[in-house]
């Protein structure tokens, strides 16, 4: 909602506070105000001059020297480009030496205009920052001003401070400068009498003799349909002062009729409108010219915007005797419009139930100005006072002559009914003690009825403009709003430590901590997808839909965190980043057959490009399927104290069957591991670099849960090593040599390392040579060389004998 | 001298023959790509072929041309299907190749990773909630109308709901616009005193340099026999002395959510522009209002007590919300919201 301050303080004239002031103290009541822009900045600097003889330029046909009356006196002699200089008698804007003009970021200085030294300048309407009109220069109407006079001085509304207000959608009352006049009144404890606008001019007809009639179809829907008329109209263009109201605030000033609805709406916040009288069709005989009905399925009706729309059997419209004229509290209609050679109107202020209008806005799309409003509930008491204000203007405005007498039909308007007000409630919920009376008197200053008080309770009426007020906490606010949120003390509670409900965080922040430990980081993926992009990774199809999605590449809700990582992974790769080590944790969406989805907490992580692992001043290696398993034993280690195992069952679809792996702990399968499998690859286009990925069933690694360490006994005797190395087919996996060695080291083999494994060389083909490191003790006692030569002699003996290997010398 | 139509015809019918065997009997890519260079390359053999059709007479050159371009048509695709078989077995054979071995031991990571800038925010923020007795209450993204809407007092067909643009699934669910569902969820599944903070990811029709469909929020509430305006404000106090330091002034602006009434806007004293006297300069990240807009709170309304069967003549409570992008935006002055969802390697690696 915009506003203007001069209108503002001549609604209230015993306002005195500074803009920025009055900004401040409306914005603590919740009527935010978040900019306050000046209107006609470079006006102020000008001057009314009157033209008083033109001559042509010397050498340039364009140009023009106009010598202007600048008050005083004085003449002085400009030059101007523009084609409608008056004649001389007429009166125009000149902008003097040193003037700023911060529409177009200019000040006035002497210059020479094609040989000719020019001394200030004749502005138009877009270099005074009033209208985008620069085709030509201000002309003001006769008798505007005597020269010299100070423009704004002429036209006060050429210069303005219009206020942002960023208005919650529960004061409809706010949105007409009428009820920020009474809010602002009792704020600062002013008096405050609404306008009353006084009919001048009454032809010597009634409303009913120009053949107006209303009837309303649906009271329920509009419970209160009034209409005033008026004859012999002349339209025409406004006077500045209203083209100038109207354009600060941001509306477009059409013909004096248009713009009265638009004022009268500015002003009371009640939207209005206008039709041509004698563009209406009459009906059957009897019948009233104007109906409130809904439309009739199919029935067309072009708007003022020019669009043909097809009404639904729920729009609520405004008819005449034949047709769809208006959609009620929404737009006019095209047909009906007013237009210059209008002489006879009718202009409409309704009562509109707030959610036939935002159904109807909706469905056509329609945000107006007038919807804004009624959705949110415009005073139904009003009308009469709207009614009468856009008379009285256009009597004066378009020298009319209005019809005698206002239509009103009237259904059940629902006013609001009283509100107990307890003082020991209002003291319990603000934490501060509240003069009764006090609180009372800012009620009574908003518009609200003292129908009975006591001591410690009060009813009160709400005012019909405040739909808003149904409950006794509603005035609590209002007391609260006006006496200032900083009056309230702040009083830490003391509160009773609450358990967590459910624990999913402190589990959350333990996987978040292990995935950073695996050196992974955390990247945060959208929870839609496509099920087209959870078919490129192949992973389950996606169960819940979203109806009003923003993007098709949006439309369901994930199955798999990896159509976001792998997306996130390709970026980086555009940007010239191969390397990353991503996790995303969080829910997939499943539906069920009743209710909710489920949404079980995932974890996925991808390693792509390099490894992370580097030995010092050595070559950075691709990362392999050894890093992700490094990567999956370090999550799974701190989140469940064991080591998993490595199972190769039937893969999930995502991972390369030679090298992707269930995950195992406990038995249990807790996820997977393994390089992408190249379909994936392919279908994201990421063959350049290698991509590793692991996934993690958190729901149920959080049923597994953490085994708390248990103490063993530091050993108290040394422990003795052997190495042994070893060649074998490559087609042994070094884990069952290991194992193997392991075994037949006998007990006091504490621990088997595999430390080298290498290939080519002196190994023969299709071989590779193994070597391990035994380490072996004994709890009791210092084992004697002699001793661990045996163990590991009868190792050595068992591995070959099972794997073939051979020692290598 | 040979008839020159004939001799082409001748040539083209033995390559017709050809073509087919040779392509089978490439091994390799390579090899096949070679193949194919033979025939169609700028020297192949089809390529010989129409430079001698100036040598054929007029009337006979168009048949014969089109008869030329028909074999080369042919060949083309044929290189194609074999090269698409190439690579089919090659991937059929990389599929069932001999398989890694994974008991060679996994390698560790040598450093750390990164938590997101959001989670860290997201943890700080519990961490102080927890010191002043909130404990953390479970979230679910999908969610009922009833429990995201109704039961927090939005009116059906109210244009408070235009706040709050949601997405719907086709089986009538949306998901949840704040966090504030779990207000409802809590008031359901407790009896008071309660509470709770209620951390999560959230949804809006909103998709633009400054919002993200997807987002994240923290609500805290409190309802217990008593409590008021004053304790919402003390919490306020306490969050902005450990949030934002010591001595961070706090403003609160009435506003309107249909949840809480007294409701208000709370906003900060910038951390941007803080002089060492404890004023604020004024800067662009708080519009040089030396202020910044962090959340929205307010007193429990009634009705949403009463939808969830408490009643509000014995218990009140307040309710607060924010914006974790937002305030990790601010703590570690991050420029952009997008930023937050690319998941750039450099970006995450600063935090």
């Amino acid at each position: 909602m915009k506003a203007s301050y001069r209108w503002l303080r001549s609604l209230v004239p015993q306002l005195t506070a500074p803009p920025e002031e009055l900004a401040q103290r409306l914005t603590g009541a919740g009527l935010e105000v978040e900019a306050i822009h000046r209107y006609g900045v470079g006006a102020a600097a000008c001057l009314v001059a009157k033209v008083v003889s033109t001559r042509p330029h010397p050498t340039k046909s364009g140009l023009k020297l106009v010598t202007v009356d600048r008050g005083a006196a004085a003449t002085q002699e400009l030059v101007c480009g523009a084609p409608n200089v008056p004649e001389p008698g007429g009166l125009v804007v000149l902008a003097p030496l040193g003037a700023y003009l911060p529409a177009k970021n200019m000040t006035i200085e002497k210059r020479a205009i094609a040989g000719v030294e020019s001394e200030g300048m004749l502005c138009s309407e877009a270099e005074l920052g009033l209208s985008d009109d620069g085709d030509g220069i201000l002309v003001l109407p006769p008798g505007t001003a005597s020269a010299g006079a100070p423009f704004v001085a002429a036209v006060p509304e050429a210069e303005d401070y219009i206020f942002d207000i960023n208005l919650t959608p529960n004061r409809p009352d706010c949105l007409g400068h009428v009820g920020i006049a009474r809010e602002i009144a009792a704020l600062y404890s002013y008096p405050w009498a609404p306008p009353t606008p006084k009919v001048a001019t009454l032809s010597g007809t009634t409303i009913e003799s120009l053949g107006v009639g209303v009837r309303i179809d649906e009271t329920s829907r509009c419970p209160h349909y009034g209409a005033a008329a008026a004859e012999g109209v002349q339209v025409k263009a406004s006077p500045l002062w209203l083209r100038y109201r109207l354009a600060s605030l941001g509306v477009r000033p059409i013909s004096n009729i248009v713009d009265i609805t638009n004022l009268v709406m500015l002003e009371f916040g009640h939207p209005m409108h206008a039709f041509d009288l004698d563009r209406l069709e009459r009906g059957a005989p009897g019948s009233a010219l104007i109906s409130v009905r809904v439309a009739k399925e199919g029935e067309t009706l072009v708007t003022l915007d020019g669009v043909e729309r097809t009404l639904a059997a729920d729009d609520l419209v405004i008819a005449d005797g034949q047709k769809a004229i208006a959609l009620a509290g929404v737009m006019g209609g095209k047909g009906s419009e007013i237009h210059d050679g209008t002489t006879r109107i009718v202009f409409e202020c309704a009562y509109f139930e707030p959610r036939t209008v935002r159904r109807t806005a909706r469905r056509h799309a329609l945000h107006t100005d007038a919807s804004h409003r009624f959705e949110r509930g415009v005073d139904p008491s009003d009308i009469e006072a709207v009614l009468a204000s856009a008379a009285a203007w256009t009597a004066k405005l378009a020298h009319a002559q209005i019809a005698a007498g206002t239509l009103h039909v009237q259904g059940n308007v629902r006013f609001p009914k009283t509100i107990r007000l307890r003082a020991p409630r209002l003291r319990a919920l603000l934490g501060v003690d509240v003069p009764w009376t006090e609180a009372l008197d800012i009620l009574v200053r908003l518009g609200n009825k003292l129908v009975t008080s006591t001591a410690a309770t009060a009813e009160l009426e709400p005012p019909p403009h405040r739909p808003d007020l149904t409950r006794e906490v509603d005035l609590i606010e209002e007391v609260l709003r006006v006496r200032g949120i900083d009056n309230v003390p702040e009083i830490l509670p003391a509160i009773h430590p609450t358990p967590d409900s459910g624990g999913d965080e402190v589990f959350r922040e333990r996987v978040r901590a292990a995935a950073v430990t695996a050196g992974l980081s955390e990247a945060i993926v959208l929870g839609m997808t496509s099920p087209a992009a959870l078919a490129k990774v192949k992973a389950e199809a996606p169960t819940v839909f979203l109806k009003n999605p923003l993007a098709e590449h949006q439309g369901a809700m994930r199955t798999s965190l990896l159509p976001g990582l792998l997306e996130s992974v390709s970026q980086a790769r555009r940007r010239e980043q191969p390397d990353a080590r991503l996790f995303a944790m969080g829910p997939v969406f499943i539906a069920s057959a009743e209710g909710l989805p489920t949404e079980p907490l995932v974890l996925t992580a991808v390693l792509s490009g390099t490894a992370s692992f580097r030995a010092y001043l050595s070559k950075a290696e691709p990362v392999d399927v050894w890093d992700a398993k490094g990567a999956a034993e370090t999550l799974l280690f701190a989140l469940t104290g064991q080591k998993p195992t490595l199972e190769r069952g039937e893969l999930p679809p995502q991972v390369h069957p030679r090298g992707g792996a269930w995950l195992q702990v406990g038995g249990k399968r807790v996820g997977y591991m393994g390089p992408l499998h190249p379909d994936v690859v392919d279908a994201f286009d990421l063959g350049a670099h290698p991509v590793m990925i692991v996934s993690l069933d958190l729901e149920a690694l959080r049923i597994i849960g953490r085994a708390a360490p248990k103490f063993q006994a530091i050993p108290k005797f040394p422990a003795n090593a052997r190495d042994i190395s070893l060649v074998v087919k490559d087609v042994v996996p070094a884990g069952d040599v290991q194992d193997a060695l392991k075994n037949a080291a006998g007990p006091l083999a504490e621990d088997v390392e595999l430390f080298d494994r290498f290939t080519g060389g002196s190994t023969p083909k299709d071989h590779v040579n193994l070597a391990f490191r035994v380490r072996y003790r004994a709890a009791d006692r210092t084992l004697t060389d002699a001793e661990v030569d045996a163990f590991h002699e009868k190792a050595r003996a068992a591995v070959e004998l099972r794997f073939g290997a051979q020692l290598r010398t | 001298m040979s008839d020159p139509q004939a001799d082409i015809e001748n040539k083209l019918a033995a390559l017709r023959e050809a073509y087919g065997p040779r392509f089978a009997a490439a091994e390799t890519e390579q090899q096949l790509r070679d193949e194919n260079a033979k025939i169609l390359g700028k020297k192949g053999e089809l390529t010989a072929i129409l430079k001698e059709m100036g040598k054929v007479p007029g009337e006979a050159r168009k048949a014969i041309g089109e008869k030329t371009n028909a074999l080369k048509q042919e060949v083309e695709k044929a290189f194609e299907v074999a090269l698409a078989a190439l690579h089919q077995a090659a991937r059929e054979a990389d599929l069932k190749g001999r398989p890694f071995d994974l008991t060679l031991p996994g390698r560790t990571p040598v450093g750390p990773g990164h938590k997101h800038p959001i989670s860290m925010v997201r943890e700080e923020l519990i961490g102080i909630f927890r010191t002043l007795g909130f404990g953390v209450h479970d979230g679910r993204e999908v969610e009922l109308e009833e429990n995201n809407f109704t039961k927090l007092g939005f009116p059906p067909d109210h244009p408070a709901t235009d706040m709050q643009d949601s997405f719907w699934t086709t089986s009538g669910h949306l998901l949840r616009t704040h966090t504030s569902n779990i207000q409802v969820r809590a008031m359901m599944g407790h009896k008071p005193p309660m509470a709770f903070i209620a951390p999560g990811a959230v949804y809006r029709r909103d998709d633009d340099a400054t919002h993200s469909p997807m987002f994240h929020q923290l609500e805290a509430f409190l309802i217990d026999e008593g409590v008021s305006m004053a304790h919402l404000r003390g919490v306020l106090r306490a969050f902005a002395e450990r949030f934002f330091g010591p001595g961070t002034p706090v403003r609160l602006r009435p506003s309107y959510f249909p949840f809480v009434e007294p409701g208000a806007e709370v906003d900060f004293g910038c951390t941007f522009c803080k002089q060492p006297d404890g004023t604020r300069a004024g800067c662009t990240i708080c519009k040089q209002t030396g202020w910044i807009e962090v959340l929205g709170c307010g007193m429990i309304h009634p009705v949403v007590f009463e939808s969830c069967g408490i009643d509000p003549e014995k218990y009140t409570g307040f309710a607060l919300g924010m914006g974790l992008d937002r305030l990790a935006m601010l703590r570690y002055d991050i420029p952009h919201l997008r930023l937050m969802f690319e998941n750039d390697p450099r970006f995450l690696a600063q935090f």
